[in-house]
């Protein structure tokens, strides 16, 4: 506890256990996320703290919490409720069309394991309106964005994309820039929607999109 | 990993296994719903938060790198951060009158941190210490006060907590890699 003043590198670094502490406010929480989005490194002194400071969650008393499970997961998978439905209406088919229906599953299912890299297509965000377009399509746990046309966003300002499960909030995804954008994620169900906004450069300070929201595209709408 | 059920469960949900997801809200939603409950102090806001927080560990399950740490850990500090950002963005949150009416449920909590192994550590190096700043770094992650918050309590100034704090957090990083 001198009184030497702190380098960069140890600035660096309570500011990263600040910002997990949770003590900052406004512009400079906001700040610290965002630049976690922007600096892998410092995203890394982030995730270090957060388990650094795992010890304390002792002292975080056990509270009964509601059964939620079935609401997160209407949330979360919304098609499943869709598909047992449509499978009800549809029970009456007769047997060899169902025989048929499991051959392709096989078939679909052998496909997906033999060929395990194609890139599958998820969905593609362009409109009519706006000059800028993109596709995002499936490989493995991952999803892929690329532009298909225009330009990346103007100087000082970024694409984000955002994830939106039914009757839920946007998660962010990623920021688009002039390459392709690999995130580490399943396929999202269908009735999901992919949004893209326009943000300061860096991304959106909040958590949620700020910007003009410039496409979106629901999940399994244009297959 | 084998000895961290929540770490597999996690890993599991990353491949889209939907019952180890069941099963990890079965096994981890009491100890969330009391982080949320004790940053947020509101049950229906806490409520809506696990929702939230659940869809995100589904979402960013495989980020997890069990390398790094521990599950719970990591499911913990989903939860800690969407309250945070929540608390942050209540429009009474400049001047958080939450702060003097609820009290810390405090001379538990030291005891509770000393039965866990892994907790041990933490506490002795909360040890070196002083004392009020300890008490700063403590109240601060466990109920999500602002610098804000923590100058007013302990009555000094924003710098002088600032100061405390970030000079507390490196001599607790020092201790704690030793």
């Amino acid at each position: 506890m001198t009184g030497t003043p702190l380098s960069p590198k140890e600035i660096d670094d309570s500011l990263a256990g600040e910002y997990v502490l949770g003590v900052l406010i406004g512009a400079e929480r906001a700040e610290a996320e965002n630049r976690a989005k922007r600096d892998p490194g410092f995203a890394a002194l982030i995730s270090a703290w957060e388990f650094r400071l795992g010890g304390l969650n002792a002292g975080y008393r056990e509270m009964t919490a509601p059964n939620l499970f079935p609401a997160i997961e209407a949330r979360l998978f919304p098609s499943a409720a869709r598909a047992q439905s449509w499978h009800g209406r549809r029970n009456r088919l007769t047997s060899w069309f169902s025989g048929a229906v499991v051959a392709a599953a096989l078939v679909a299912v052998v496909v997906a394991f033999v060929i395990p890299l194609r890139i599958q297509h998820v969905a593609t965000l362009a409109s009519e309106t706006s000059t800028v377009g993109y596709e995002v399509g499936q490989f493995g746990q991952h999803l892929r964005v690329t532009r298909i046309v225009g330009a990346p966003a103007d100087p000082g300002l970024v694409h984000e994309l955002w994830l939106i499960p039914p009757g839920g909030s946007p998660v962010s995804l990623g920021l688009l820039e002039s390459a392709s954008l690999i995130i580490n994620q399943p396929a999202p169900a269908v009735g999901w929607t992919l949004a893209v906004s326009v943000e300061p450069a860096g991304g959106s300070t909040t958590g949620q999109p700020t910007g003009p929201v410039i496409l979106t595209a629901e999940v399994g709408a244009d297959t | 990993m084998s000895d961290d059920p929540i770490a597999i469960l996690i890993a599991k949900c990353a491949s889209a296994d939907r019952s180890a997801f069941r099963t990890l809200y079965r096994d981890s939603s009491a100890k969330l719903m009391g982080v949320l409950f004790r940053i947020l102090k509101e049950r229906a806001e806490a409520e809506d938060a696990l929702q939230e927080v659940y869809t995100r560990v589904w979402l960013r399950a495989g980020r997890y790198d069990p390398i790094k740490g521990r599950g719970m850990t990591w499911l913990i500090a989903i939860a800690r951060n969407l309250a945070i950002d929540r608390l942050r963005a209540r429009p009474d949150a400049a001047n958080d009158s939450a702060l003097d009416t609820v009290a810390d449920p405090a001379p538990g909590v030291e005891s509770r941190l000393i039965a866990k192994g892994e907790a041990r550590r933490m506490v002795d190096c909360f040890a070196t210490l002083d004392p009020e700043r300890a008490e700063a770094v403590k109240s601060a992650y466990l109920n999500g006060l602002s610098y804000q918050d923590l100058a007013a309590r302990h009555a000094v100034p924003l710098n002088t907590m600032r100061t405390w704090l970030r000079r507390s957090l490196l001599k607790l990083k020092e201790c704690l890699e030793k």
